[in-house]
This record gives structure tokens, C-alpha cells and sequence, in this order.
């Protein structure tokens, strides 16, 4: 997508309204040209009785009863005044609703779209970006595009159409004061211009000195027990002072230089009315101009200055929003996961690999060689091994996380890849990790993927998690919110509910993900004693760092390096020479060493 | 202690709290001279403002008429011209003024928050989260500030150009002006009425979209176990109902605050209306020259903008009553953990500690009597006893939650006990100041964390006058040299925020090398669990080797090498100490140290293979 498409896919199906706002944006324009005009018609032609030119003056006094009728009646007059007022009015709040309507109608797009899109990224695009700069990126940038829509580009509509027609106006009346007039004009729009580029590095320096203090702040706050203990208070005010100084140096340099450009720009604005004035005056002497068309003159130059003056502002803005969009749509146009085609079945669980590879696509060494097992319905594997030997690879692949690059892995006889990615996963039930709680309540967090799941389901779930008791000891029990704003949970609390989320789904296939580590011994023993249970109706896979987590399986391998170094069962594999004897063996000697001690 | 909710007080915005701004202002200081000069400078901008219309009431009432000398129009053009260009000077020094304003009062006030912050108690960031303060150093004070600088400069403004623009209306036309002034309280009373609602409308529709960033947050953070349960849909789904309120009260918000104006548009254009219908007719009658009625109908709509400042700065007041009470509550807090003025004389503060009084210390450390609770009727330490020797290890061992941490706590004066006493040398630690005891006390954390800067700054943060020479010997002392040369600028590396360029096993070795060069005679580490590689693992046994040698330190300890070269074992249970020993007669005893020696044996072994 590119930026035109990007405002075509948003702003398109909101055209009527944005053509509304700028219709809307016309009117008002003639609204507010018109009010000089009629003080004019006033003075000119009721009160001095000089002949009416203007053709919408002269269609009204015909209408109204003739210039006699009016110069009796001003409160007709009064009343046209009163009236275009009110359709100014009702113009300027209409042309907030639309705004209002258009661009956040376009954000609410963009957002569940950047949201949706972020979502249905690979596993490997979400583990090379960077979440901070995502956000960043989801809000701020959205902002910017909001705020454009919002008001912005009405703004630059309304400054070219007043320039326009208030000259149009103008040089009707006298060319030549016209022309007088005008003159300053481009002098105000390029001042304008250099003064809001030169104010951007001021404030460019203010955010980087800004987010420089706060780090200092944040640093202090969160290493408060290393200042206090090494009594580093003053060295810290010290080094906040002089940051702090920092950026009120700055924030003064700014403000300052803001006043000054305000200061310039305000005299040179009324610089121009004095201008027009001063000629003006020598034009209705010369009789060139009317009494009542000097003071239109007036009155429209005090109307264009300020439009002109943000007209600066309005166009670097949109320069920003460029940037903005372009930095969307490296989002946007990011692929994302088909999880919706594939063949959908029943799974039973029986799965098999082989010779299967995998290397991530920046070309680096292959992450795992040559992998070949089965693993029937119904039965338990455990995968032993060093960190970084690939275990947790080998499971993303199996919930098609990640892709394998070579040979082949099936289930139930269907080659993987050909599965729903969405069938897949609802089946292949994983417990990762590090788990993700949402913030909500904990009874909502273990019932997230089943809906349907009620009271007694949830409960039980928990339990054989044997996390239920530690739920129910909380003040809020399963209504405790978990998250910022609610309790912080322990690593293996955490890990605990996230088995509780996997399990409540009933998957045929279950995986845990080195998901025991973070519970102590006497947990990690009760967990798996209710595993087994479960062990009967599912296939389960489980990545253990203790032994005792593994030696119950059925199959037992044993990874190192990205190959399979030793196959077998518990009884195999403690009668054969390699890692999985090694642990073992030292193991069972401490125990034994220390008890006979 | 973690379940500990923290709640947020709600402040009252209902009505404008004249006694807290008071307070708020007596904190200006320095700035108060700037602000008496803007408020001076606001009204002669006033008067320049009111000026302006009468000139042009001048040219067309009579230089428009032709029967003028030159001198009154080359006099008139230089007091334009003046007007001009002292409108330009004004705008430039009141915002000059404005400028001393905000920078002045932020960086006092942020200033004597963070000197605050520096000396509150631990107990406070126990149940303060730290973006609760971190805002009230940022946004709240910036906030304030700003309604310091231009704000109440505003209210200033605005009656001095109604009084002024009052004045002269009423001198030229009385009947007119009555005109003009009939609708002002209509038109205040609807603007206050309606700048309270838009502000509370946006800060309705601020906070949902704070929401939304969460669920951006969380969207991103979440999206691997979304994908592993699959709750792309649900969650999508949940976002757009989110996404859609927030439309629909954004645009709520906005009908409310463009109606706004028209309303006002049209009360303007009643009295304008009557002004033209009555002037008018004066004009006619040659009553009133048309320049006059021209003036009436700019001084009509610049009434307004007046009316609308004062509203929305009256509005604004309200609103940021909620930062100006965070803002008092937190220069207001409680230090429990202070200093005796006795104490403080002898001694000095924390900042400025008078260490030429300083006694020396040996390093005898006891525990007599003490309890303590965090919160009262949950004690934590009942009747705790200890006494440790000069140059002696003490490793705390058992299970979380049993004390361990406390003890440490009670040690650093992070808490005092609630009753009892802690004697360093036979001397209670309250009669010596805290930055006596904080100044021979080394500390390494479970977690390390260093400070933006380099890695000798952060050597040397242990002892401000440690020569390189110093840092570089403290550096090889725990083996963290090596790591250090591979850099790219050695010891003037940048370690990043945080110290995030570097590894936890560097950041760790980096720490212990800060102890050392403070050179304390307390120490105490509390051992980190989380795995480094083997290497790193043996030189960090080595720097622990290295930093007790001949020290009093306490460790809370995870590694075996740790509490078995400690010279006394204490294991805490609920806050007593249950067995105590060396490791040898304590495995003998078969009792709690003994199961958890051989659980956290296991749990190393397993480590050292699989890890």
C-alpha cells in the first residue's frame, strides 16, 4: 500500500462528509466575509444614499422594501446580520462534527487494522520487532494522522479560501489598494514559515533532555536501595540538579524564542493593517473608495493575517504526517500468518517427524538437524537437554510457530503444513516459557480461549494446575485482577494459571514448554502427578530441566546441539553412556552421598 | 507484601479550592518577582489590545474625512506604528516573563520533589508505585507550571482588557456600551458552564485511550500466546468494542465543544445586532460618526475572547487541583526513618553528612530483642536475637517470605524494629546518623542494576574518590578487567540505560567491583538466582570470595560455595531462626537445613548440566 492508497483505504468511504466539511468550510468563509460588507452597504448606501453596486445588496434592498424602507427599518438589517451569524455558527459546528466523525471514524480503522495485522504476524517478524517502538508507532503516528483530520486540513482549506475570496473581494472594489495590500502577504507566509522550522530543533533538544531526566529519575527510583545503602543521596540530587537545570535552560530558550516569534509576527500582521490603513485613507480621500469599502478593507486584512501565519505551521505539518503514514505502513504492510486455510480435522495425536530441519531465514547455522520420532496417541515424550539445544524450537514447530525448513512432521498422518494453522493450535495445546497473562481477572485469564467453560471447569483446571488453593488465598480470589493494576504474581504463579488456561481446553496434543522450572520441586511433583492423569486422554510433550520430570515417559530424547544424541525410555537411557546418564547418575550419587553422610 | 494494592486517592474538581492554590503559590520562590512583572506586563497588553480598534475608529471618522494636516497624519502613522511595534515588544517580554515562570517553578519544585523522594522512607516505595511518583515529577509539575506561567496571567489579561475596552465605550457612547455589556454575564455563565464540561468531556475521552495504548501493549506483548490459544479473533474483537467507544465518546466530546462556539457566535451577534439597529439610527441622526459604530462591533466580539479565557482558566483551576494535592501530599509525606536532631548535629544528613565526626567501626553487629512488622499484626520478627563478630559471614537461608529479606532491611536502616534494638560496635544505629551507617555499608543486589553512564562511573559510584588506579584494581579483583578491555573504549564504555549493553553476569561482577571500592566494613549481598553461563558463574564465586574476605556481611544465599564458606549459617523460618551452625553440624542435625540443602543441590546439579 502506499500513501495515497493508505487515504483512499481510510478516508474513502468517508468522502461525502469530508467534501461536506470543505463545502462547509466555504460557507463559513463568506459568512465571516460578509459582516464587513453589510457595515459597508450601511454606511454607504442607506446612510450617504451612494448608488448600490454589489449585486447580492441590490437583490436583498429590492426584496426587503427599497433603501428608503431599510434606512427606517435597520432592524432588518440587524436581523440579516443576526441570521448570518447563526449559519456561521451552525457552519462552525458542523464542521467540528464532521471532523470529528472523519477522523475518528480513520483512527478507529487504522487501529483495529495496525492491531490486527500486528496480531496475525509470524512468530518470527514478532520476535525481531520491538514492542516499544510498535506502540510508539500505533499511537503517536495514529495521532498525528487523527489530528490532521481532524481540524487541520479544514484549516488549510479555510486559509486558501479566505486569502482567495477576500482578495477576489478586495480587488472588485480597488485593484490598486488591492495590490497594496497583498504585498506583505508572501513576506508574513515565508517568516512564518523559517520561524516554525527554526522552533522544531528547540524542540527536539526539550524531548531529548526531557527523556534524559526522567531516566535519571527512573534509574534513582528503581536502584533506590544502591543510593541509599552507599548514602548517595547528594551525588543523585546532584546529578538530577544539574539535568533538571538542563532542561529549564531549554525549556526557557524555547519558550523565549516562541515569544519572539510571536512578538515579530503579531507586529508584522498589524504592520500590514497600518499599511492598508495609511493608503486606504489617501484612497477615500481621493474619492478611489468609499468610507464603508475602507473599512472592509480593514476589517479583511485583520481576517487573512492569521490564516496566512498558520498556513506555516499547517504545511509541516503535513510534511509530519507523510513521515507518520510511511512509518504505518512498514506495519501495514508487513505479511501476516494465514491461519485460516488448511485442512481442518479431528486430532487424535499421533504425531511423527522426519529428518526434519530448521534455520531461521537470516541465514545463521541450523537450529536443529535431522529430527526424527513418533510420538503415539496418547502417550508422554520428554525432551531433556542444555539450553540453547533447540528444545523450544522443536515444539514452536509442532503449533506451527515456526516453520520447518526441511523434511517432514505429521499428524494423524497429515503433513503439518498442510493443517490449519488455526486447527493446529487449538488442538496443540502449549504451555510456553514465559506465559502472558492479560490483565484481567484470574478466572477470566483461565477461561480466555473457552468461552464456554463455566464455574466448576475453571475450578477444576486450577486444581490440577494446584494453583486453585493459592487463588483462593488472594483477597479478590479467581476476581483478582492480574496485571499493573492488580497483584504481582510470582514466576510460578504465573506458570501455574498458564497451565490451567492450556489444559482447560482439552487439547489431544499438550506441550510444556520447560513450563516446571519456575515451581518449586513440591508443585512441579503435584503438577505432574495430575498430568498423568491427563495423560490417558491427550498426547503430552513436555520439556523438563529435573529428571524426575521426564523418567515417567514413554519416550525420552535427548537433544544437544540441534540433534538427537540419545532416544529411549527412562531404563534405556540410564543403561546407555550420554547426558541423560550423567545427570542421573550424579544425581541419585548426591542424594545417597548426603544421606549416608 | 507485593499483594498490597496501591489505591489512588480521588480529589475533589467540583469547586475551585482557593487555600490549596495559596499553597501552590507560596511555593513560586525565585519566580514570584516574574510573575508580579507579567501580571504588570498583561495589563499594559490589555491596554494595547483595547488600542488598536480606536485607531481605526480614528481613520475613518477623521483622516477618511480628508480634512486633516499633514503633521496629524504622520502623527497618527508614527502612534500606529508605535502601537505596532510595542504590541511586538509586549508579546515578546510578557512571554519572556511566562518563560522564567514555567522553567523557574519546574525546576524548584521538581527539584525539592526529588530531594524529597531522596529521604523518604523505604516503607513509602513499598506501597508507592514508582509511575505514581515518576508522574508527580513529570506530568503534575508540568502541569502546575504551567498554569503558573500563563493561566493565571490569562484571568490578569482578560478582566484588564474587559475594564479597559468598558472604559472607553462607556466615555464614547454609554447607550452603546450598555449594548455591548448586557450580554457579558450571559456569555460568562455559558462559557464557565462550558469549558468545565468540555474539559471533563476529553479527560473521559483521555483515559480510554489510555486503555487503548494498554491493549496495544498488551496485543504486541501477548502476541505469542495469542497465537498458541488462538485469541486472535476474540481479542480483535474485544479491541474494536474498545476502539469504538472511544469513537463514540471522542465524537461526543466534540459535538459538545463545537457547540460551544456557535452558541456563543450567535449571543454575540444579538447584541451586535442592536448595536447596528441602534447605532445605525444614530448615524443616520448624525449622532455617531460610523467609525464609532465600527469600534462598538469589534470591542462587541472582542469581549468575548476575554470571557472565554477566563472560563476555561477558571475550568482549567479545577482540573488540576487532583496534580497541585499530589503535588502537596508528596512534599507533605512523612520521613519515619529520620535522624534525631542530636543526631543530625553531630553527624550531619544524608547529603551533608559531617564525616570528620564520623567514629570509626569495627564491625560487631547485634540483634537484641527485635521485632518487626510491616503491617501491624503480621509480624514478621518476633523476639529476634543475633550476634555476629567483627569480619564474620552470616548466610540467611530459607524459604521466601521467611524474614531473610527483613533482616537485611533492618540492617541497611531501610525499617527500624518496631521494638528492640540494633547494635553496631555495643552502640544502637539510631544514635549514629544513617549516612554514618550507609557510608561503611556495601550492598550488592539480586538484581543488578547500574546507572546510564560508563563503566568507571558506575565502579566509582561505590567511592567518589577512588582514583582509576582504584577501579581498575577492584575491576580485577572480581575478574570483570577482562570484559571490561574487550569494550570498545574499555573502562569509558557507555554501559547503556540501566546498564542494558552489558550481560547480567558483567552487570553482577560490575557491582561487586563498586562494593570493593567503597572498601565497607559491612557487607551485604543478596545473592542473585537467576543463571549465568559457567564461567561467569565461577568468577562471581570468586568476587563473593574476594568481598567477604575480613568483613561482617550478611547474605541472603542461593549458592551452595556461598553457604558453605560462611562462618554462620542461620536458616529463618516465619520470622525465627529455626537452626543455626556451620554447615557441617547442621547437615549432622538431618533437621530443615539439612532437606534444604540436598532440594537446592539438586536444583544446582540440574543447572550446571542442562544450563
Amino acid at each position: 500500500m502506499s500513501i495515497m492508497g493508505f487515504i483512499r483505504k481510510y478516508l474513502g468511504k468517508l468522502w461525502v462528509k469530508q467534501v461536506l466539511v470543505f463545502l462547509i468550510v466555504i460557507i463559513y468563509t463568506f459568512g465571516n466575509l460578509f459582516s464587513p460588507l453589510m457595515f459597508s452597504f450601511i454606511i454607504d448606501n442607506l446612510i450617504e444614499g451612494k448608488q448600490i453596486t454589489s449585486p447580492i445588496f441590490l437583490f436583498l434592498t429590492n426584496n426587503l422594501g427599497g433603501v428608503e424602507y431599510l434606512r427606517n427599518n435597520l432592524w432588518l438589517a440587524a436581523i440579516v446580520l443576526v441570521l448570518v451569524n447563526v449559519v456561521v455558527g451552525l457552519c462552525i459546528f458542523f464542521r467540528g462534527k464532521l471532523n470529528s466523525e472523519i477522523s475518528q471514524q480513520m483512527s478507529q480503522d487504522i487501529r483495529n487494522d495496525l492491531y490486527n495485522n500486528i496480531q496475525l504476524w509470524p512468530y518470527s517478524t514478532l520476535s525481531r520487532s520491538k514492542a516499544g517502538d510498535l506502540i510508539q508507532r500505533c499511537t503517536s503516528d495514529v495521532e498525528v494522522v487523527r489530528q490532521f483530520f481532524s481540524g487541520q486540513l479544514a484549516e488549510v482549506v479555510y486559509a486558501v479560501s479566505i486569502t482567495v475570496f477576500a482578495n477576489v473581494v478586495l480587488f472588485s472594489i480597488n485593484s490598486s489598494l488591492a495590490i497594496y495590500s497583498l504585498v506583505t502577504l508572501p513576506v508574513l507566509f515565508i517568516v512564518s514559515l523559517l520561524f516554525f522550522k527554526s522552533i522544531q530543533k528547540f524542540f527536539t533538544r526539550f524531548d531529548e533532555t526531557e527523556a534524559e531526566l526522567t531516566t535519571v529519575m527512573q534509574e534513582n527510583l528503581a536502584n533506590l536501595r544502591v543510593v541509599r545503602a552507599f548514602n548517595r543521596e547528594k551525588y543523585e540530587m546532584d546529578k538530577f540538579s544539574i539535568k533538571n537545570k538542563e532542561l529549564s535552560k531549554i525549556d526557557f530558550e524555547l519558550i523565549n524564542h516562541l515569544g519572539f516569534q510571536w512578538g515579530v509576527g503579531g507586529s508584522l500582521s498589524m504592520a500590514q493593517v497600518l499599511l492598508t490603513t495609511l493608503i486606504g485613507i489617501f484612497f477615500v480621500i481621493n474619492n478611489q473608495i468609499t468610507i464603508g469599502q475602507f473599512s472592509v478593507f480593514i476589517s479583511y486584512q485583520s481576517m487573512i493575517v492569521y490564516p496566512v501565519r498558520s498556513l506555516a505551521r499547517l504545511l509541516s505539518n503535513m510534511g509530519k504526517m507523510k513521515v507518520s503514514i510511511e512509518r504505518l505502513l512498514e506495519i501495514l504492510n508487513e505479511k501476516t500468518e494465514d491461519i485460516e486455510s488448511g485442512k481442518v480435522l479431528d486430532i487424535k495425536g499421533d504425531i511423527k517427524f522426519s529428518h526434519v530441519g530448521f534455520q531461521y531465514d537470516d541465514g545463521t547455522f541450523p537450529v536443529l538437524k535431522d529430527i526424527s520420532f513418533s510420538v503415539k496417541p496418547n502417550e508422554t515424550l520428554a525432551i531433556l537437554g542444555p539450553t540453547g539445544s533447540g528444545k523450544s524450537t522443536l515444539v514452536h514447530l509442532l503449533t506451527g510457530l515456526l516453520d520447518y525448513t526441511e523434511g517432514s512432521i505429521t499428524i494423524d498422518s497429515v503433513e503439518l503444513k498442510d493443517i490449519q494453522k488455526k486447527c493446529l493450535r487449538k488442538n496443540v495445546g502449549i504451555v510456553l516459557q514465559e506465559p502472558f497473562l492479560f490483565s484481567k481477572t484470574i478466572y477470566d485469564n483461565i477461561k480466555i480461549s473457552r468461552k464456554d467453560a463455566d464455574k466448576s471447569k475453571v475450578y477444576a483446571a486450577a486444581k490440577i494446575a494446584s494453583v486453585h488453593d493459592v487463588i483462593s488465598e488472594f483477597s479478590g480470589g479467581y476476581d483478582t485482577l492480574v496485571g499493573e493494576k492488580g497483584v504481582t504474581l510470582s514466576g510460578g504463579q504465573k506458570q501455574r494459571i498458564a497451565i490451567a488456561r492450556t489444559i482447560i481446553n482439552d487439547c489431544p496434543i499438550l506441550i510444556f514448554d520447560d513450563s516446571l522450572s519456575a515451581v518449586d520441586t513440591q508443585t512441579d511433583n503435584e503438577i505432574r502427578k495430575a498430568i498423568k492423569s491427563l495423560r490417558k486422554k491427550c498426547t503430552t510433550i513436555i520439556i523438563a530441566h529435573r529428571i524426575s520430570s521426564a523418567q515417567d515417559a514413554d519416550h525420552i530424547i535427548v537433544l544437544e546441539n540441534g540433534r538427537i544424541t540419545q532416544n529411549g525410555n527412562h531404563q534405556q537411557l540410564v543403561n546407555q553412556p550420554g547426558l541423560y546418564k550423567r545427570i542421573y547418575e550424579i544425581q541419585t550419587a548426591m542424594k545417597e552421598g548426603d544421606i549416608n553422610e | 507484601m507485593s499483594n498490597i494494592q496501591f489505591e489512588e486517592k480521588t480529589y475533589n474538581t467540583d469547586s475551585l479550592d482557593i487555600g490549596l492554590w495559596k499553597k501552590i503559590l507560596s511555593l513560586l520562590g525565585r519566580s514570584k518577582k516574574h510573575l508580579i512583572i507579567l501580571g504588570i506586563l498583561m495589563v499594559f497588553m490589555a491596554m494595547l489590545d483595547v488600542v488598536r480598534p480606536y485607531l481605526d475608529k480614528i481613520a475613518i471618522d477623521y483622516f477618511a474625512k480628508g480634512d486633516f494636516k499633514t503633521e496629524e497624519i504622520i502623527l497618527y502613522a508614527i502612534t500606529y506604528l508605535a502601537v505596532v511595534i510595542l504590541n511586538g515588544i509586549m508579546v515578546y517580554s510578557f512571554t519572556r516573563q511566562s518563560a522564567h515562570i514555567e522553567s523557574g517553578f519546574m525546576q524548584d519544585l521538581r527539584d525539592k520533589l526529588f530531594n524529597k523522594v531522596q529521604m523518604l522512607s523505604y516503607s513509602y516505595f513499598d506501597k508507592t508505585p514508582t509511575g505514581w511518583i515518576m508522574s508527580r515529577l513529570t506530568s503534575d509539575v508540568g502541569r502546575l507550571a504551567e498554569i503558573l506561567a500563563w493561566s493565571l496571567t490569562d484571568l490578569v489579561w482578560g478582566f484588564a482588557i474587559m475594564i479597559a475596552a468598558s472604559v472607553i465605550m462607556i466615555k464614547s457612547n454609554w447607550q452603546l456600551a450598555l449594548i455591548v455589556l448586557a450580554v457579558v454575564p450571559f456569555l460568562a455563565a455559558i462559557s464557565m458552564w462550558f469549558q468545565i464540561r468540555i474539559l471533563k468531556n476529553y479527560r473521559k475521552v483521555r483515559a480510554i485511550n489510555s486503555k487503548i495504548t494498554n491493549s496495544f501493549n498488551e496485543g504486541i506483548n501477548g502476541a505469542k500466546t495469542t497465537k498458541t490459544l488462538v485469541l486472535e479473533q476474540q481479542n480483535l474483537n474485544e479491541f474494536k468494542t474498545l476502539t469504538n467507544s472511544y469513537r463514540l465518546s471522542a465524537n461526543k466530546a466534540a459535538y459538545f465543544s463545537s457547540a460551544f462556539m456557535p452558541i456563543v457566535l450567535s449571543i454575540t451577534a444579538i447584541s451586535t445586532g442592536f448595536l447596528l439597529w441602534y447605532g445605525g439610527h444614530q448615524v443616520l441622526m448624525q449622532q455617531m460618526q460610523f467609525g464609532t459604530l465600527m469600534m462598538f462591533t469589534e470591542y462587541a466580539t472582542q469581549f468575548f475572547d476575554p470571557l472565554k479565557q477566563i472560563a476555561n482558566v477558571l475550568a482549567e483551576l479545577q482540573m488540576a487541583q487532583a496534580s497541585a494535592e499530589r503535588v502537596l501530599s508528596l512534599l507533605d509525606e512523612d520521613v519515619d526513618i529520620k535522624d534525631s536532631q542530636e543526631v543530625i548535629e553531630k553527624y550531619g544528613t544524608v547529603f551533608e553528612g559531617k564525616s570528620q565526626n564520623y567514629p570509626d567501626i569495627k564491625g560487631d553487629v547485634e540483634f537484641k530483642n527485635v521485632n518487626f512488622s510491616y503491617i501491624e499484626n503480621e509480624p514478621i520478627l518476633v523476639d529476634f536475637n543475633l550476634k555476629v563478630k567483627a569480619g564474620q559471614s552470616v548466610a540467611l537461608v530459607g524459604e521466601t517470605g521467611s524474614g531473610k529479606s527483613t533482616i537485611i532491611n533492618l540492617l541497611s536502616r531501610f525499617y527500624q524494629p518496631t521494638s528492640g534494638q540494633i547494635l553496631i560496635d555495643g552502640v544502637d544505629y539510631r544514635e549514629r546518623s544513617i549516612g554514618w551507617l550507609h557510608s561503611n555499608l556495601g550492598y550488592v543486589l539480586q538484581t543488578p542494576t547500574l546507572f546510564t553512564g560508563t563503566v568507571k562511573d558506575n565502579v566509582r559510584y561505590g567511592n567518589l574518590n577512588a582514583t582509576d588506579q582504584q577501579i581498575i584494581e577492584a575491576c580485577k579483583m572480581v575478574d570483570a578487567d577482562s570484559f571490561i578491555n574487550k569494550l570498545d573504549k574499555g573502562y569509558d564504555s557507555d554501559v547503556g540505560e540501566g546498564g542494558g549493553k552489558l550481560s547480567t553476569g558483567e552487570k553482577q561482577l560490575l557491582s561487586f567491583a563498586r562494593a570493593i571500592v567503597s572498601n565497607p566494613a559491612l557487607f551485604i549481598l543478596d545473592e542473585a538466582t537467576s543463571s549465568v553461563d559457567t564461567e561467569t558463574e565461577k568468577k562471581i564465586q570468586n568476587a563473593i570470595n574476594v568481598v567477604l574476605k575480613n568483613r561482617t556481611s550478611f547474605i541472603v544465599a542461593h549458592r551452595l560455595s556461598t553457604i558453605i564458606n560462611s562462618d554462620i549459617i542461620l536458616v529463618i523460618d516465619k520470622g525465627r531462626i529455626v537452626e543455626s551452625g556451620k554447615h557441617d553440624d547442621l547437615m549432622k542435625k538431618k533437621g530443615y537445613y539439612y532437606r534444604l540443602y540436598i532440594n537446592q543441590f539438586n536444583q544446582e546439579v540440574q543447572k550446571q548440566l542442562l544450563g
